[in-house]
């Protein structure tokens, strides 16, 4: 297993449950050969030992990560001694990039706003979902993909608040990835202006560098889990336009600092805006709501 | 976190690109900024690796820009 979380035990799938029909359908079995397919790439060139200085490479694939990188002398090596050493610049996360990118482009061509929720489990995503469809009773659209790695009750949830919801059940699996949100699409079809929320698995690390296609990623960090999270979490906080700061009712009881908290998510990323509020008690969900009214208007715009 | 799935995915596109012949080294370049532990990948590279064209290859660091994660290049072992 992995040496560092033991994700993706190859024992456990990744099933998706639509709550509406209580079907339950197998997206990945464990085999440990079972693997996310490979990447399309291409190969102009492949070269021998003696030579190795002309790289060109042609790339179909939509991610520009690695193509800013054709410095291929920055570590000496050596091939030998007659190995065929082959050129292959093919990102290890080019599948989903471009499932992801696939998906972005429905949600586009639909006008239907993706919002990626990321947080530490217990943050509140599940408990802001509720109040959020509440609140907004039907003024929009809202279905909802949750990601655990077990168990529906976070679907249910969202069902008795009123909102259609699948659940992905990830097995050992820390993060949601893009074939799954596609598979999630299928099922729940959303219509036009409607918002979609992905609330993934919770976990400030893993989320961070798998693309979804979402139209942002909205981070939550709750009172009660310590004003340095976004220091000790960067990439995550890096990746999120929006974060919210949950539990505010709370704060004067855990001894809650906003202004380091404010000051810490502006040191990792100084263009997020920030909203506080308390899913319980109802506060700050304004702010909230008028920046989702914002966006999906946003959203419309776009098509 | 989560070394073990993108080292399937590293062995999966090299067998694939390899087919039938056997992988002696295989070389990703990896960013600062890419959330992959090396020690981790080394991991969980010879447990994916097993009855792979890569059973036995060695895996290599470069070191790369931001979020990369690349993989650069494969060696192939020369039939005998």
């Amino acid at each position: 297993m992995c040496g560092t979380c033991g994700c993706s035990d190859p024992k456990n799938a990744v099933t998706m449950t639509d709550l509406e029909t209580g079907s339950a359908t197998v997206l990945r079995n464990g085999a440990i050969t079972a693997t996310h397919g490979a990447a399309q790439s291409e190969v102009r060139k492949h070269e021998h030992a003696a030579s190795h200085d002309h790289h060109e490479h042609g790339h179909s694939h939509a991610h520009d990560h690695e193509h800013h990188h054709h410095d291929h002398d920055d570590v000496p090596h050596v091939h030998g001694p007659n190995g065929e050493v082959i050129t292959l610049e093919t990102a290890v996360l080019a599948k989903n990039d471009q499932i992801a990118t696939r998906n972005r482009g429905w949600f586009l061509g639909r006008g239907v706003l993706a919002l990626n929720l990321v947080s530490s489990p217990g943050a509140g995503k599940t408990a802001l979902l509720e109040r959020t469809i509440r609140d907004l009773g039907g003024e929009m659209d809202i279905c909802v993909v949750e990601g655990d790695q077990m168990t529906t009750n976070d679907a249910e949830r969202i069902r008795e608040a009123g909102a259609r919801a699948v659940q992905i059940n990830t097995g050992a699996g820390c993060h949601l990835e893009a074939d799954m949100i596609a598979r999630a699409i299928e099922t729940l079809n959303p219509q036009s202006g409607a918002v979609m929320f992905i609330e993934n698995v919770g976990n400030l690390v893993c989320p961070a560098m798998f693309d979804l296609g979402e139209r942002m990623k909205v981070a939550i960090i709750s009172t009660t889990e310590g004003e340095d999270k976004p220091l000790k979490y960067p990439h995550m906080f890096q990746a999120a336009d929006l974060v919210i700061i949950n539990k505010i009712d709370l704060a004067p009881h855990v001894d809650f600092d906003e202004e380091r908290c404010l000051d810490n998510i502006g040191k990792v990323n100084p263009q997020a805006k920030v909203v506080q509020l308390s899913a319980k008690t109802g506060e700050g969900m304004d702010s909230w709501l008028d920046a989702l009214r914002g966006l999906r208007k946003s959203e419309a715009s776009i098509t | 976190m989560h070394e073990l799935g993108l080292t399937r995915n590293i062995v999966s596109i090299v067998s694939e690109h390899a087919g039938t012949r056997k992988v002696k080294r295989v070389k990703v370049a990896i960013g600062p900024r890419a959330c992959v532990e090396r020690q981790a990948l080394s991991f969980c590279f010879d447990l994916v690796s097993q009855g792979t064209p890569l059973d036995g290859a060695r895996l290599e660091f470069a070191e790369a820009d931001g979020e990369t994660f690349v993989i650069k290049e494969y060696e192939i072992e020369e039939a005998h």
